[in-house]
């Protein structure tokens, strides 16, 4: 049950049974520049993502502003301080930065923060991968950046529409770049995500049930759910434009039947469960903090929660309101008209949830709760005006217009108020020390007037077609207004920078809890928070916070002094009795690991990272699978050779790095009760990649069906290598299996031999692939020849990758086995099977659809 | 309804809750109500939600949390009591929305159905970097301006020759993708002859500010006498006049 | 939990069922009746290896759902997506 085991990771796992440890002593001190690059707490975590999500929404609104300046009157050619094709690319990297760069992180910066204290757990479930997932973030953002360099970055909008997007009509190496960044970034997220459900999964204290999770718990918990999933479909779709940028396959050429469309399903399908992604947390927010300063609970509990649930399942099956327009037939049209109605009414008891929390109660209008009370009224307008959207007629007339951008702002930037009323709220935990409240209210003022001076004139205004700059002249005085209206919202963030800045280093100290009527674990410890959160062990057995010393396990006698009886009956009263035994008994265990201590610090996250930036930033200018010409290209490939050394070592260094995440004792681990994390983080992984693969069928099924499905033969004309490398994989696995049952007997030379058997089938499966492609390309067939080869060639290609990644594990754990490793703890073996099997199922489909049917 | 601002006789299909009549009819009848509605409840909404915010502030003595029931750091969350307010705002705003949607629905499917063949013009668009191609049943191309007869319902048929496009005709509350490999439908009646701009509603690249065609809506003798005159070959003389050729070589990539 | 024996049989169905999906391809049948019959057996064949090499039979049900939940998503979009075209 206790996992007092290392932390694993899911993708190059090793053992990490070394005895030795380097735990928290020589961890350096949070004044030294080393900590910030080596850390994995969460809490040092979170302010990064802080710190650095704030200056992405400094560069998303620097270009927000070059674009009002634009708007200023409508432009003919030539006029105005942006060229067309500068403005498209403000445009674009505008709506990028701010939804990827700057919102969900931001929104995770505080998750990382506040959850695991909100769970009672010392750290997250896999520390080392989360640092992973900040580093991953940040180059992300990094090569996003160096795309302004390379001739300009991407330009066809944040949406990125087919066939625009491909290299036929945006050539520049920087909008390939641009994708890449975004893949880069959707692999942070996808860390993030395995990381976020593991440890809200498995993590929770004693006591606390799911249901019991504190709210801005919960809507983390439902994002990083729709991320796993949603994050995974937008891989599936960069991928794949990546290969038509780099590779020259041809999904989204305008000659491929259904291109277009195509990358419009891809899109949504991601696109709009990432509405939700970004506005949950900012409702968890507006909920806590609601709470707090009312002083009252929030009414409907259960029902706020299940709304939410509810939306999170629907927002997988609305996306082609985004299509109304398209040539998606009316069926299909009134269906997901249906479902969009359907998923706004949950919000709609959301909203009035909030708003009767407030009646009886004894409101103090501190910063954060004015920001949060503003961010619900904007969410009003945003909501109300989405529901003319809902109705296609209107939706017909008001796609592509400024309608439609109003509206959004006043959604997403209504939730980044929310956020940053979440900022000024949980400041003094951060930072031990209180905002200037009067420069807070005026910072509210300032953004509030300035908000709605910038969004509303666009409603007024929405016959202005987006993206343009040549509008209708009678429009000017409303695009006018707007523009400074930008102007007095951008610059309030002065105020704050100012305020916040100045309030960290000599703000008056704050204490536990600055906020009369908090609830949530985060004030029941010191600001900031010690580094392992709690002093003793957190738990709510008895119905409320307690903490117990580490030999007090036993059910304790009520501490308490208010009267929480109602509480109790609430709680998992029944659930915690046996959770004290099951602890009680892990004790021992997890006393022994709490001498040695974790470890907190790690820099192979950090070259990790810089390894991946290297790798994609070589890989950029390629066109149609090839380098160019001359010195530059040299100097691009040697980039890419050098960030795969740097990868690759890094792994390796991080598998053999010991490394202890916190001990936990197991508490409350619905629905994953009793299964380690590392194979939960695993399953978690693996079902994002089912997502990934299943973009890429659906791509292929979707072409072609465009195409005329029995019209479309397979490219190999023989299936006989195809059935070889499906004996040789189904013969891999069940060699794994003889790994794993080797390891399990302690038999280390059977475990050797199976394992290296496993390496030399892949090998295999490799050579007869490499041969096949090789004969293939003789026949004259190509990545770009045609779609149906595009579509083959990418599909196996990606499971040949899997293959590959899975080989460099197999490599790494036959070595370790050699020296004699994973006859005590056989988990890495187990794990490494789990998805080798996954990469052997995937061929079991691929093998009939692209060789027989 | 308004219903008698359409000429009845044009549109037999009208009855008094649906409407029905031009685009434009169709999309101010419903855009009114939405509007009314959506301000009317944003009002009440937003305006209850200020009262309540100001009667039970800090000090008003208004609320009472404190009286027994206080919220306690570290206690497991629970709600609040309401729920019966809750259920019956829910309600009625599910009433309000569901209905209002499901009203325009009727609508959806009078615009989806669109015109007769044998009362409508056909004319296909093609949308291209960055212009509009415009041809007629009887071959007629034109480039940048599209000429129809008033009081007449247009079927067009949308494609583009390149990137992703949407035509659109914003006065006349018409509009459409224009997908590469597909064909979109859409229809319209122009009641009034005037000169109106059609515009791109998607990012299609450098030019999409200027790719406008120009709309003329005739008197429907004047377009017969003018349709009478074009054939098949005749590459017209009205796109060399339209104003946005000559910005199009500036802008092309 | 699982003998070596059961192991080895279920390799040598999932060889065996690899080959039948090529000889049904060259045994005449209809072409949508042969492409049924080839997604049924690699089905099975998915779910021998998920639920026997992955033992997702022996885990609890949680992780089933958790796979199970991700197919859908897939599913969901190919199916309405290639429908919407029709």
């Amino acid at each position: 049950m206790t996992d007092a085991s290392p932390e694993r990771d899911a993708a190059a796992d090793g053992g990490h049974e070394v005895a030795h440890d380097d735990h928290g002593h020589d961890f350096p001190g949070t004044g030294s520049i080393k900590r910030w690059f080596v850390t994995t707490n969460h809490k040092d975590v979170g302010i990064l993502y802080i710190v650095t999500s704030l200056f992405f929404l400094v560069l998303g609104g620097v270009l927000a502003w070059l674009m009002r300046i634009q708007l200023l009157a409508p432009r003919g050619l030539g006029e105005g301080i942006l060229a067309p094709v500068a403005y498209n690319q403000a445009v674009s990297a505008h709506g990028l930065l701010m939804v990827f760069w700057f919102l969900s992180p931001f929104a995770f910066g505080f998750a990382n923060y506040v959850v695991p204290l909100q769970l009672g757990a010392k750290d997250l479930a896999f520390p080392r991968l989360n640092a992973l997932s900040y580093w991953l973030y940040l180059f992300s953002g990094i090569l996003f950046g160096v795309s302004f360099f390379q001739g300009g970055t991407f330009s066809g909008g944040w949406t990125m529409y087919a066939p625009l997007s491909v290299p036929t009509f945006t050539p520049d190496v920087g909008a390939s770049t641009a994708v890449l960044a975004l893949v880069l970034f959707v692999a942070s997220v996808t860390v993030s995500s395995v990381n976020f459900l593991t440890t809200m999964h498995r993590m929770r204290a004693e006591g606390l049930t799911l249901r019991n999770v504190p709210l801005f718990s919960w809507t983390i918990l439902l994002t990083a759910w729709m991320m796993l999933f949603a994050f995974a479909a937008l891989l599936a779709a960069l991928l794949v434009l990546s290969s038509d940028r780099l590779l020259g396959t041809t999904y989204f050429a305008m000659e491929s039947p259904a291109g277009a469309l195509l990358w419009t399903h891809l899109f949504w399908f991601f696109g709009h469960p990432e509405v939700y992604i970004v506005f949950f947390p900012a409702l968890g927010v507006m909920a806590e903090v609601f709470q707090t300063f009312t002083g009252r609970r929030i009414v409907g509990r259960k029902w706020f929660i299940l709304a939410m649930v509810l939306v999170a399942i629907q927002s997988f099956a609305v996306w082609m309101h985004h299509m109304f327009l398209t040539s998606i037939n009316l069926q299909v049209k009134t269906l997901f008209m249906i479902t969009t109605i359907g998923i706004s009414l949950p919000f709609d008891l959301m909203v009035f949830a909030l708003i009767y929390t407030m009646l009886k109660g004894k409101i103090r209008f501190t910063t954060p709760f004015l920001f949060v009370f503003g961010a619900l009224l904007l969410f009003i307008i945003g909501g109300i005006t989405g529901v003319f959207l809902g109705a296609v007629v209107l939706d017909y007339e008001f796609r592509g217009t400024y309608w439609v951008v109003a509206h959004f702002h006043y959604v997403m930037v209504g939730g980044v108020t929310a956020l940053v009323g979440g900022l000024y709220y949980w400041f003094p935990k951060m930072t031990g020390r209180m905002y200037d409240e009067f420069l807070g209210k005026l910072h509210f003022a300032v953004y509030f007037v300035g908000f709605n001076l910038l969004y509303f004139p666009l409603f007024v205004a929405w016959e202005t077609p987006r993206r343009v700059f040549d509008y209708a002249p009678e429009l000017a005085p409303w695009h006018q207004l707007a523009t400074v209206g930008g102007f007095v919202l951008g610059l309030s963030f002065l105020i704050m920078f100012y305020n916040l800045f100045k309030s960290a280093f000599v703000g008056d100290p704050a204490p536990d809890n600055p906020w009369e009527y908090a609830t949530t674990a985060e004030w029941a410890v010191s600001s900031p928070p010690p580094l392992e959160n709690f002093d003793g062990t957190p738990t709510y057995r008895n119905g409320h916070l307690e903490f117990l010393d580490a030999g007090e396990v036993a059910p304790g006698e009520d501490r308490s002094d208010g009267p929480t009886g109602a509480a109790v009956s609430d709680g998992g009263v029944t659930a915690s009795a046996t959770t004290a035994v099951t602890a009680d008994a892990e004790l021992p265990t997890a006393e022994a690991a709490e001498v040695e201590g974790p470890s907190h610090a790690s820099i192979w996250p950090f070259v990790l990272s810089a390894g991946a930036f290297l790798v994609l930033l070589g890989l950029s200018p390629l066109q149609d699978a090839a380098f160019p010409e001359g010195m530059v290209g040299a100097a691009y490939a040697t980039t890419t050779v050098a960030g795969g050394v740097v990868t690759l070592g890094s792994l390796v260094a991080m598998g053999l790095e010991p490394f202890h995440g916190p001990v936990f004792e197991e508490g409350e681990a619905w629905p994953f009760a009793g299964i380690d994390n590392g194979k939960v983080g695993m399953w978690i992984f693996l079902a994002s990649d089912v997502v990934l693969f299943g973009g890429f069928l659906g791509a292929y099924v979707f072409t072609r069906v465009a195409f005329g499905w029995t019209g479309w033969e397979p490219i190999p004309s023989d299936p006989i290598p195809g059935l070889v490398n499906t004996y040789i994989l189904l013969t891999s696995s069940f060699t794994v299996v003889l790994a794993l049952v080797a390891a399990e007997k302690k038999h280390k030379w059977g475990l050797v031999t199976s394992l290296g058997a496993t390496f030399v089938l892949g090998i295999g499966f490799l050579v007869n692939k490499g041969l096949e492609w090789q004969h293939l390309f003789h026949e004259g067939l190509w990545l770009s020849t045609n779609v149906r080869a595009s579509t083959f060639f990418l599909t196996t290609g990606l499971h040949a990758a899997h293959v590959i990644a899975g080989l460099v594990i197999a490599l790494y754990l036959t070595a370790r086995a050699w020296r004699g490793a994973y006859l005590e703890d056989s988990r890495s073996v187990e794990y490494f099977g789990l998805y080798w099997h996954f990469v052997d199922i995937v061929w079991l489909f691929l093998f009939p659809l692209f060789y027989i049917l | 309804m308004v219903t008698e601002l359409v000429p009845a006789a044009a549109f037999p299909l009208q009855s008094g809750l649906v409407p029905r009549g031009t685009r434009t009819f169709v999309f101010e009848s419903i855009f009114e109500v939405f509007l009314l509605l959506g301000t009317l409840v944003g009002i009440v909404v937003v305006g209850y939600m200020l009262y309540n915010a100001y009667k039970y502030r800090s000090g008003s003595g208004n609320g009472h949390i404190d009286d027994g029931d206080r919220l306690v750091l570290g206690e497991l969350p629970s709600g609040s009591g309401g729920g019966r307010k809750l259920f019956t705002s829910f309600f009625m705003s599910m009433v309000i929305v569901v209905s209002l949607v499901s009203w325009t629905y009727l609508t959806l499917l009078y615009v989806e159905e669109g015109p007769s063949d044998a009362e409508s013009l056909d004319v296909e668009v093609e949308g291209y970097q960055f212009g509009w191609r415009f041809t007629y049943p009887n071959g007629h191309t034109t480039d940048g301006v599209l000429r129809v007869p008033a009081d007449q319902p247009v079927q067009l048929t949308i494609t583009t020759a390149d990137v992703f496009h949407n035509f659109g005709i914003t006065e006349l509350r018409v509009k459409s993708d224009a997908i590469p490999g597909q064909e979109t439908e859409t229809w319209f009646t122009a009641d009034e002859p005037g000169t109106y701009t059609a515009q791109c509603y998607e990012l299609c690249g450098a030019g999409h500010s200027y790719m406008s065609a120009e709309v003329i809506v005739m008197p429907p003798d004047e377009y017969e006498a003018w349709y009478a005159n074009t054939t098949a070959d005749n590459a017209d003389a009205d796109s060399a006049t339209a104003n946005e050729s000559s910005l199009r070589p500036a802008v092309a990539p | 939990m699982v003998s070596t024996k059961l192991y080895t049989a279920i390799y040598v169905v999932l060889f065996v069922s690899a080959t039948v999906q090529v000889l049904v391809e060259f045994a005449g049948l209809s072409y949508w009746l042969a492409f049924g019959v080839i997604m049924v057996l690699s089905a099975a064949k998915a779910v021998l290896v998920a639920a026997y090499f992955q033992h997702l039979r022996f885990e609890p049900r949680s992780l089933t759902y958790l796979v199970g939940i991700g197919l859908a998503a897939a599913l969901a979009l190919t199916l309405a997506a290639s429908y919407s075209l029709l």
